[in-house]
């Protein structure tokens, strides 16, 4: 009977749900490549880039509904059941949120030359939106990781990443507050805010792709809302 | 893990067929048509003579409405003593044999291949005696109700009935062992949905097993009584020889093998002719039977398909 | 006066089987049009089932709740159809076929030595794989047949078999030709017939074993629909190896693997979350 177990039957159908997976993945790091040129454009003031990054959105698309149709055919074709369908339902959710990801470097990205030509101002924003692209960056590859490989801690553990990412989110935003009487830097230190914000976002879905993960383990979903106050 | 190479494309080729491949198939043909030929020729003869010898006599006058008067000289008469008699004695084994079989039939298939180990074992011994009987000659019946019933006295001498007896059986084992064919062909998903439905054994059968084995049965005994239409052993022992009419089974009565077998001994060829008439007679009347059987089947397979 | 009321218990007792036994004359158990009736649990206990020296089922024990679909899946060979046929012991009548356990159907126990084997059978009807309408008989005679083999009386035959061709769906199909043959039905037809046929003896539990194996979708969907319908007066049971069937037609499913129940839980939840890796990998086309 063991052995029966083990003979592996369906083998077809198993190659292309692991392909869906594959491609969903791949979007993941689209998404983090988007992220890197995004950030770099805002720093370096760099529009050629950021007309790229905006270009290269369309890639995202065409993956979203590459996997779109993909869980479609799955659906129709195969019937898959059990941890199967939590996967191909999760793979739906978590291609969702790579397309709105990368809406979101879309969005820094024509950020860039509304911020007008001159050498961005103020040294301490820039670093803070640093170490938010950084942290950011680390929750996308790790979100990835974590759904790879079915870890649940490690899924679980970006909430307290995105805890981070909140907060540097708010240390920004005082920031920019402070830094608002000075009329050069103002409206420079408002588009980082919004750059902020779309990073925060972007954070956001790594955490549905947490709760993705978590659910296809174990076949509950529960939202991780109210993130935790993250140690100062 | 498919393991199968794709197909490199070729250009496809019809050969045809060898000439070897030809030739042996005429020379088979032509044995085959040739042995056909050979089975044939005895059957042709058979029914020539029968006809040659027998119409004749078969349509002349009285052959149907007069017995035999068996008298050296004069009128031979007809054969009329002969054909009811026949008709009759069979008649009553039909009516011993065939319920008698049927239900050894239901016996063996529907009881005795399900119950305890000893029932079992008694049903396989009844079924191995019962195809012995279908290859026991018909003489030895004939012998044995004489022994039994004539020559000990039992209601007289030679009689009608005694013949029926042993013409029962002869015929028992054939309705047996076609009916058992028959009833094992039914389905058993069709017993199996009337016990489902809280039907007890009894009633499967009769409700449901044999009226869709009916028209084999009817088959099988009709068969059977064709057979013993044509026995001429038994009734010699039995029923000996009579030429007037009777209905009474319990005297010596006329039976057409019987009549046959006197008339082809007789010195006068116009009786011999008579017997010629008789046998063209029998097989006319076998041969009814015979497509009657089939016509029956062949409606039921039509109707259950 | 505490020994006069267990008498009457003991009497209650007997009386209640006594009724599952003489309740081959259904007519005297309803005579007026019954609402939907409370429904009948079937509770296996303990099963065990062997052909002969070979072992089928090892110990099941499962609760069929009332008026509900349960499904029975498993891959070829765990035993599932021989369990069915022990709840309407009709497992018994194979040659050298024996069951020891209980199978009890509101409390009573379908095994006991005093009840009446066509009574069992009668509230716990069956319908096969292979549509099977006896032959000789026309269309309104297979509905009665279960009534005629039962020697029902008090029953208004003619209103019962039209009341259920009308359950199963089939009575504007055939209500002008009642007296042809019942084998002039299509593969579908044929089937609703031998379910009308199982029903019009009002059985409490219907037992399906792989109703559906010889039949097109089309007729296939319109049989789950009728057993969705069915559910509601009955009881249901279906054992069946498509895995679609159950998850679309069931309440309930028990997967089974070599003689034992490895899962018992709602369809949905097999389906979706599993909680045995056999039943995980069985589901997801791992084996079997």
């Amino acid at each position: 009977m063991a052995e029966a177990m083990e003979r592996d039957t369906r083998h077809q159908y198993r190659e292309e749900l692991h392909r869906l997976e594959e491609q969903t993945m791949g979007g993941l790091e689209l998404v983090v490549s988007q992220l890197d040129r995004a950030i770099e454009a805002i720093a370096y003031q760099d529009v050629e880039l950021a007309a790229m990054v905006v270009a290269d959105d369309d890639r995202i698309d065409g993956r979203y509904l590459e996997v779109h149709q993909g869980v479609l055919s799955m659906l129709a074709l195969q019937a898959p059941v059990a941890s199967d369908l939590r996967v191909v339902a999760a793979l739906l959710h978590i291609i969702r949120c790579v397309e709105r990801m990368g809406d979101q470097c879309v969005n820094m990205a024509t950020l860039v030359p509304l911020t007008g030509h001159e050498a961005p101002k103020d040294k301490d924003i820039l670093d803070l939106l640093e170490q938010m692209s950084n942290a950011t960056r680390q929750q996308v590859r790790e979100a990835r990781e974590a759904f790879r490989t079915r870890h649940v801690s490690m899924a679980q553990d970006l909430v307290r990443q995105d805890a981070l990412v909140n907060q540097l989110n708010r240390k920004i935003f005082q920031r920019a507050v402070d830094v608002g009487d000075e009329p050069e830097l103002r409206e420079w230190a408002m588009f980082m805010i919004l750059v902020a914000r779309c990073l925060e976002r972007i954070g956001d879905n790594t955490v549905e792709i947490a709760e993705q993960t978590v659910f296809v383990v174990t076949g509950l979903f529960r939202e991780f809302s109210g993130t935790p106050e993250a140690p100062s | 893990m498919s393991t199968i190479e794709p197909k490199t494309a070729t250009r496809l080729q019809l050969p045809r067929i060898s000439a070897r491949r030809r030739t042996t198939d005429r020379v088979m043909r032509a044995l085959l048509a040739a042995a056909t030929m050979i089975a044939l020729v005895p059957l042709v003869l058979v029914i020539y003579y029968l006809l040659k010898e027998g119409l004749g006599s078969m349509t002349s006058a009285g052959f149907f409405t007069q017995d035999p008067t068996g008298s050296f000289f004069g009128q031979i008469g007809g054969i009329r003593s002969a054909l009811l008699g026949s008709l009759e004695i069979v008649a009553i084994a039909a009516a011993i044999a065939i319920p008698i079989g049927i239900g050894l039939a239901v016996f063996l298939v529907e009881y005795g291949g399900k119950g305890s180990k000893p029932m079992r074992v008694f049903a396989n011994t009844v079924r191995y005696f019962v195809d012995v009987m279908t290859g026991v000659p018909s003489i030895i019946f004939g012998l044995f109700i004489y022994i039994t019933l004539v020559i000990s006295h039992i209601g007289g001498n030679f009689a009608g009935w005694k013949g029926s007896v042993a013409l029962s059986l002869l015929m028992l084992p054939i309705v047996a062992r076609s009916t058992e064919l028959v009833l094992q062909t039914v389905p058993d998903t069709l017993r199996e949905a009337a016990l489902a439905l809280g039907a007890p054994r009894w009633r499967v059968t009769s409700r449901v097993v044999l009226p869709a084995a009916l028209p084999g049965i009817v088959t099988g005994s009709l068969l059977a009584t064709a057979r013993a239409l044509g026995e001429t052993a038994p009734l010699l022992f039995t029923v000996a020889v009579a030429n007037a009419l009777t209905f009474n089974p319990s005297q010596q009565m006329n039976s057409m093998p019987v009549q046959i077998y006197n008339d082809i001994l007789s010195p006068r060829s116009i009786v011999n002719s008579q017997a010629w008439g008789l046998g063209l007679t029998l097989v006319l009347i076998v041969l009814i039977l015979n497509l009657v059987a089939r016509g029956i089947s062949r409606k039921s397979r039509s109707a259950g398909s | 006066m505490s020994n006069a009321a267990k008498t009457d218990e003991q009497e209650a007792t007997q009386v209640s089987t006594k009724s599952a036994e003489t309740t081959t004359k259904p007519g005297t158990r309803q005579a007026d049009p019954a609402p939907a009736s409370a429904g009948h649990s079937v509770s296996v206990n303990d099963l065990h089932a062997y052909y002969g020296s070979t072992e089928a089922v090892k110990g099941i024990g499962i609760e069929f709740a009332a008026n509900q679909v349960t499904a029975i899946i498993g891959p070829s060979g765990c035993g599932k159809s021989t369990m069915l046929r022990c709840i309407n012991r009709m497992h018994e009548e194979i040659q050298g076929a024996r069951a020891t356990g209980q199978v009890t159907l509101d409390g009573l126990d379908l095994y006991a030595p005093e009840v009446d084997l066509t009574a069992v059978r009668r509230l716990v009807g069956m319908v096969f794989q292979k549509p099977t309408p006896f032959p000789t008989m026309s269309i309104a005679q297979n509905v009665a047949a279960g009534l005629k083999f039962t020697g029902a009386k008090n029953v208004d035959v003619k209103q019962r078999v039209e009341q259920s061709l009308q359950a199963v769906g089939l009575w504007d199909e055939v209500k002008d030709r009642l007296n042809s043959p019942g084998i002039g039905l299509s593969g579908g037809q044929q089937q609703r017939l031998c379910i009308a046929r199982t029903i019009a003896v009002e059985p409490e539990v219907i037992l399906l074993d792989e109703p559906c194996s010889a039949l097109d979708p089309a007729a296939t969907l319109k049989i789950e629909e009728l057993i969705a319908e069915l559910k509601a007066q009955f009881t249901i049971i279906i054992v069946t190896h498509n895995m679609q069937q159950a998850s679309r037609a069931s309440d309930t499913t028990v997967f089974m693997l070599d003689g034992l129940v490895v899962e018992h839980a709602p369809t949905k939840q097999l389906f979706t979350n599993p909680k045995d890796n056999r039943t995980e990998r069985y589901v997801t086309g791992q084996f079997g």
